[in-house]
């Protein structure tokens, strides 16, 4: 029954964002907004919801299935862009190394070093 | 014949497409733990191997399957919205960590977008291709939103999306043992702006906290990204064409 409710919260904060983005014609899609509201609207609270908090686990554990559909269309139209291999390869691969370095290298400097208790808390994985 | 009727009368409802996308998903992760939980090839490559190779043994065109599945993919919405939850019960990291999150996200979001697609301009990628993956660093439900606005195919964005979420993880994986980063906060926050929502299966394997960190990346990423890549993207069209 919890799991439903917190669902049903869900759902609720999704339409919200849905009509905020409407609303203020908004580019960001309805669960990145509603995704911001929830964390406002927890941190206004300044506790948790139960009911939520049951059902967000078990389904942010399933993102990685929702996401699956979606790329099996790749294999559907991979054919067309053989040609440009390299491009693909470049971009996704290449492109993804730059990006990744960039931010390592920014958010490591820009860090203060983690206190003696988060490092042990960190160790542990 | 019969089973060409019986195809038919199952495609009907979405049960076949979402059974399929299932069980291909725990044959997926099966298969990923048996091959000893190999970074370059997640569970979620295989499963959506496995699904492509049944469609293509029965016959079953991609919109048939893709109608059925989207009952499911329509979680994707409530899910993303669930990710403030991890987001709340982290905020004291994110508090204290405010300044360098935000000097930091612009530049890296900006540069994701940027490098692949100037690597890929300059191998002589076509404008389709180009505009296929400039938000492939992007959480799937916004990206595909940027990716129709530039003109792109959705499909394509889906297979980039997949490939730079596994190179983001190889990448953040091997990076950071090369530069000595142990921080979970940095390495989420990496996995998060760099590889969306794989990244962020990937981080809440690590830690909560570099879970929190990832969702926090790639929910800042998205909205960055939505708001200025469709304006970037007509400055920098307007400059090819001139």
């Amino acid at each position: 029954m919890s799991v439903i409710k917190g669902f049903l919260f869900l759902l609720g904060f999704l339409l919200l964002g849905d009509v905020l983005a409407a609303l203020f014609n908004l580019p960001i899609s309805a669960g990145v907004l509603g995704m911001l509201c929830l964390t406002f609207w927890l941190l206004v609270r300044g506790r948790m919801q139960e009911d939520l908090q049951a059902v967000a686990q078990p389904l942010i554990g399933l993102l990685a299935l929702l996401i699956m559909p979606g790329v099996v269309g790749v294999f559907f139209v991979a054919g067309d862009y053989l040609d440009q291999w390299l491009a693909i390869f470049l971009a996704l691969v290449i492109g993804t190394c730059l990006s990744v370095f960039t931010t390592l290298v920014l958010m490591s400097k820009l860090t203060p070093t983690a206190s003696k208790q988060e490092t042990a808390e960190d160790v542990q994985s | 014949m019969i089973l060409e009727s019986l195809k038919q009368q199952l495609l009907l409802t979405p049960y076949l497409a979402i059974a399929l996308t299932l069980s291909a998903f725990f044959l997926g992760n099966y298969l990923f733990q048996k091959m000893g939980r190999p970074t370059w090839c997640p569970g979620i490559l295989l499963a959506a191997l496995l699904v492509g190779l049944f469609l293509g043994l029965m016959q079953i065109s991609y919109q048939e399957y893709q109608q059925g599945a989207a009952w499911l993919v329509a979680l994707l919405g409530p899910a993303t919205v669930a990710l403030g939850v991890p987001l709340y019960q982290q905020m004291h990291h994110i508090r204290r960590l405010w300044r360098p999150i935000l000097l930091t996200l612009p530049l890296a979001a900006m540069l994701a977008a940027f490098y692949s697609v100037f690597l890929a301009w300059l191998a002589g990628g076509s404008s389709v291709l180009l505009a296929s993956l400039a938000a492939k660093s992007v959480t799937a439900p916004i990206a595909i939103g940027i990716t129709e606005q530039l003109g792109g195919q959705i499909p394509l964005l889906m297979g980039g999306l997949l490939i730079t979420g596994v190179m983001a993880t190889l990448w953040v994986n091997l990076l950071c043992r090369a530069l000595q980063i142990t921080d979970h906060r940095v390495i989420g926050f990496a996995l998060g702006i760099n590889g969306h929502a794989i990244g962020t299966v990937r981080a809440f394997e690590i830690s909560p906290t570099a879970g929190a960190f990832s969702s926090l990346g790639m929910g800042l990423t998205g909205v960055f990204t939505a708001l200025l890549l469709p304006w970037a993207w007509n400055l920098l069209g307007l400059a090819v064409v001139a």
